[in-house]
């Protein structure tokens, strides 16, 4: 055998060897495997969805942790979206668990398949809901006290210079393609934003609209736009939200300004999100235990911004959030625990 | 008779190829071998030493085999390549200049003006027409439009394209192409023509259409002509002086006729062993001095082919030979004019 | 015995983190001092974009058509591609794409043009140096192969969102091709031809003009017709950081999976893309009919 066949077989033996002689990593500590008989109904295989916002995905790793070593369940992660997810929930009955569901934008399909009972809502992720609305940066707010409403900010196009149109301001509006952008572009038709001046510009994602505000904030620039809340950017970035003027009219909100085909918009004020963890019939039936932890946990937004802000500052991802969580806040999460799997889960911390 | 002045001289041209030329020249002019420095030392020793001296007016015709560096020493004289050591004198501007030394403004307008060049092949610029390609040079020189497409016409109906001029180069046979280079490099009016290996890529018999087109050119102009070639029927038939490349160094130089009657050594030897030397040799050079016979005259410088012929077709054993005011300068005999016709016995 | 484990020693996640901060935040101190600076060096690029989307999306569209087909007409000389032009035109306006076409055909001339004048002389530049070419290869290939997110975020932090910032992700996804086939173009010509222009006391730039250039045109063709299509297949990521056009309403389809939507809108990318593709072809192989064609 010549010279380089040989060094390529003995290369291959010798990884071989390697291979057989690293240890496996030993168990370590109780009920790392499932064992059979030992715990009361083990819940099997869940798939839990990933959203791809900080909020959403340090809540996905949270429910991950608990459920795989509080219940013993497999857990697996898949990546997610609001409107794909749900949809995926609703037609396939994948994946099991969506953790932080912003229903509203696909409520009536949603509410048709819970009263089918194919889908269950259990607690509400955050109770408080979701906030949305016209944001300015906090160093304007505190320069422009005349400013608290969207009519004050509308009554000043000259403050929110937009870059592309000479002589107009601008608002931010939401990203292409999110519901959020029917009720924001319905916003600027009911508050004649056009009329005073201003251009709604569309960031095209998340991510620009997120580039947008950092940009503003980084150099102290002007802003006005469509932002929602728990998030990290609110987390790092002070912002504060203008007033509507006008309370939330759920009757002309389902009617006209959450859809696209309105003609004639009013001003209404947003409602509060609401934020659900939905879960799929197959899951409630098989969980056990499980399902009745996902129907506890909720927590508020102070937590989840502290949480986020950290987040931000580690560089910390949704998995490392989780587990700092689990760390340094045990006297809430217990509460929506069993004491078995709470106990289970503090050793192995 | 007066020699004319040189147009052109080459002195101590050497060239060696290589990362550090300069650290070799000492040892190549000591007389290290070109096999040798390639082994030792991974250089190349392209040209050793080359004196060459072009007569004004003259076809002066480079030759060699391949790997001689003939290629390589024409392209010193317009400076394409830099040598390692050497110089080349043109008469520019009134006074003698060292091509390798001028500063980039004289070298344009030299190349410009004073230098033209006929390349093996062809080179023309495939995207411009035929009479563009004949203005080139002109237009280097920034010469008008109308002008300079004037010119051209009349040196494309001077090489016997008339009716050609928008063609364009791959419409054209081989032949007629490098009559399009040819007629490119006179239309610049330069004094100088160089050209390296120009009729090799053709044909035999448009090769000889050629030589005759270029020897015609070359009485009306008048141009000093530097002329490379590996062949040696070509060499004698164009050139007044020829001069032998082996392995870069200079053989042999002379005329025709010096190099076929006194060739310098055995590589010579062998080169002109087939030839056909009655067409090179001419009669003054096998006369001797005698009183006048009965029989007919013929001029000095007569190929001796063809005194044979004339000999040979009267019967007779011995003509007159007469130089150019028709006075007597000796007798030329029909079995010498056989002897130095017939190649020498090949040796075993 | 660390190594046989199967993980790798990676520095301490502290470290890394501590790393990643802070070129974070040396970037943002950066665009804190010198954003505004470059946002007003952009500004005569933005200026003339918003120009020429204001006189395709605002003349009258059979005017619009006919300079489109005159267009095409100069550059080919073919009535198939002509026709296919306006035929293609029209079919995108009554499916009432026009207005985000012209802004895209508008965003797509600009970056084609800005590529063609940056990446031209580059190409040019390499081909004399070969210090230059090994600098400037291993940028094209980072531009041609980063995910184009990666520094589009920073130059949105940089620049805002808007036409500007798109232009810049469009050239810089667009350019190698230029950049690379002129490189190529001029490399491959012939030798002897640029001996012989040499010999004929052509400077360096008389070389580069009437040797160089016109035999180096059908690869520089080439490479321009790929940057094209490269620009308009930027056209939805451009979308994302707000560039208007087709890829909103392609943006719009897919998060809300509207199928059909999608389609229409991507088809009307790609018969633009076609009519640039072929009129560009053509263009080319006119300026090369001089030359000898390969005999196979």
């Amino acid at each position: 055998m010549s010279l380089p066949h040989f060094s390529i077989l003995a290369g291959a033996a010798a990884l071989a060897l390697l291979a057989a002689c690293s240890k496996p990593e030993p168990a370590t500590g109780p009920a790392a495997a499932p064992a059979a008989g030992t715990q009361a109904t083990p819940c099997g295989r869940v798939t839990v969805a990933n959203m791809n916002w900080q909020s959403a995905e340090v809540l996905a790793h949270v429910d991950a942790l608990i459920l795989s070593k509080g219940y013993g369940c497999e857990v697996e992660l898949v990546p997610g979206d609001t409107v794909p997810t749900l949809t995926a929930m609703m037609e396939k009955g994948q994946p099991d668990v969506a953790p932080e569901a912003w229903v509203n934008a696909v409520r009536e399909p949603l509410d048709a398949a819970v009263k089918q009972g194919r889908l269950h809502y259990a607690a509400n992720a955050l109770p408080e809901g979701g906030i949305e609305g016209l944001w300015i940066p906090k160093y304007l707010a505190d320069a422009h006290p005349e400013i608290k409403t969207i009519d004050d900010a509308l009554k000043r196009p000259d403050l929110f210079p937009a870059p592309e149109a000479k002589g107009k301001g601008a608002i931010y509006g939401c990203p292409s393609g999110w519901t959020c952008q029917i009720t924001v572009g319905n916003a600027f038709k009911a508050w004649d934003a056009k009329a005073k001046g201003f251009v709604l510009v569309d960031p095209g994602s998340a991510a620009a609209l997120d580039g947008s505000i950092a940009k503003a904030y980084e150099r102290q620039q002007p802003w006005l736009g469509y932002y929602w809340g728990p998030t990290s950017i609110l987390g790092r970035y002070a912002m504060v939200k203008l007033d509507a003027g006008v309370p939330h009219d759920p009757a002309a909100w389902e009617n006209c300004n959450a859809k696209l085909e309105c003609l004639q918009p009013a001003k209404n004020d947003w409602a509060r999100a609401q934020v659900s963890t939905v879960v799929t019939d197959r899951f409630k039936q098989a969980g056990g235990p499980a399902f009745d932890y996902l129907n506890k946990r909720s927590w508020n937004h102070q937590t989840v911004n502290t949480l986020m802000a950290w987040m931000s500052a580690q560089q910390a991802s949704g998995a490392d959030g989780a587990r700092h969580f689990l760390k340094t806040q045990p006297e809430l999460w217990k509460t929506w625990v069993t004491p078995e799997a709470a106990a289970k889960l503090q050793a192995q911390l | 008779m007066a020699e004319p002045a040189s147009a052109l001289r080459i002195r101590q041209l050497t060239q060696i190829f290589g990362p550090t030329p300069q650290k070799f020249l000492a040892a190549v002019q000591r007389g290290i071998g070109k096999a040798e420095l390639q082994a030792a030392h991974g250089h190349v020793l392209a040209l050793r030493d080359v004196d060459i001296d072009v007569p004004m007016g003259a076809i002066q015709v480079v030759m060699g085999l391949s790997g001689s560096g003939k290629s390589t020493l024409i392209r010193h004289i317009n400076r394409l390549i830099a040598p390692t050591a050497g110089q080349v004198w043109v008469r520019l501007d009134g006074r003698e200049q060292d091509v390798l030394q001028m500063d980039p403004q004289t070298l344009l307008r030299y190349r410009r003006e004073h230098t033209a060049m006929v390349f093996q092949s062809f080179a023309l610029l495939p995207h411009l027409s035929v009479l563009d390609n004949v203005a080139f040079g002109l237009k280097m020189r920034a010469v008008p439009a109308p002008r300079r497409q004037q010119q051209a016409l009349q040196w494309l109906a001077r090489v016997g394209l008339a009716g050609d001029q928008h063609s364009y180069p791959h419409q054209l046979s081989g032949g007629m192409q490098q009559r399009v280079g040819l007629a490119r490099a006179l239309c610049v009016g330069a004094p100088l023509l160089l050209m390296d290996e120009a009729f090799s890529a053709l044909d035999p018999l448009i090769r000889s259409e050629m030589q005759e087109l270029l020897l015609a050119l070359h009485q009306e102009t008048g141009k000093t002509i530097v002329f490379i070639t590996h062949d040696l029927d070509e060499a004698l038939r164009l050139g007044h002086r020829i001069a032998i490349l082996r392995d870069g160094a200079v053989v042999q130089q002379g005329t025709g006729e010096q190099i076929v009657l006194q060739p310098a050594d055995g590589y010579i030897r062998s080169f002109v062993k087939d030839l056909n030397r009655g067409r090179v040799l001419r009669c003054q050079s096998l006369m001797h001095a005698a009183a006048p016979v009965a029989g007919p005259s013929v001029q000095f410088d007569l190929v001796i082919e063809e005194a044979a012929r004339l000999l040979n077709a009267q019967r007779l054993p011995a003509a007159n030979v007469l130089d150019a005011k028709g006075a007597h300068l000796g007798v030329i005999r029909l079995e010498e004019i056989l002897t130095a016709m017939l190649p020498p016995a090949a040796s075993r | 015995m660390a190594l046989l484990q199967p993980d790798f020693p990676a520095l301490s996640e502290e470290t890394l983190a501590a790393l990643r901060l802070h070129i974070d935040g040396s970037f943002r101190a950066f665009t804190r001092e010198h954003g505004a600076t470059l946002e007003r060096a952009f500004e005569p690029l933005r200026d003339f974009l918003l120009l020429i989307e204001k006189l395709l999306t605002q003349a009258p569209w059979p005017l619009v058509v006919a300079v489109l087909a005159a267009l095409a007409w100069a550059a080919s000389r073919s009535w198939r591609i002509v026709l296919g032009t306006v035929l293609t035109l029209l079919t995108i306006g009554l499916f009432g794409m026009w207005q985000d076409t012209m802004k895209t055909v508008a965003m797509i001339g600009v970056a084609t043009l800005v590529a063609l004048l940056l990446g031209l002389p580059i190409g040019i530049a390499m081909s004399r140096s070969p210090r230059l070419q090994a600098i400037v290869n291993p940028v094209l290939d980072v531009m041609q192969t980063l995910p184009i997110f990666v520094y589009l975020i920073p130059v949105v932090m940089l620049l805002g969102i808007g036409r500007v910032p798109g232009l810049i992700a469009v050239v810089i996804y667009a350019i190698p091709p230029v950049i690379r086939f002129t490189h190529l173009g001029l490399r491959l010509v012939d030798k002897d031809l640029l001996e012989a222009a040499e010999a004929f006391g052509g400077s360096k730039w008389q070389r580069l003009r009437h040797v160089q250039l016109p035999l180096a045109l059908p690869t520089v063709m080439a490479g321009i017709n790929q940057t094209i299509m490269l620009a308009l297949a930027m056209v939805v990521i451009a979308s994302m950081i707000g560039v208007q056009g087709l890829g909103q309403p392609v943006l719009r389809a897919i998060s809300n999976q509207y199928f059909t939507m999608g389609l229409l809108n991507g088809l009307a990318i790609v018969g633009i893309a076609i009519i640039f593709d072929r009129v560009s072809q053509a263009y080319g192989r006119r300026l090369q009919q001089h030359l000898p064609r390969p005999r196979g």
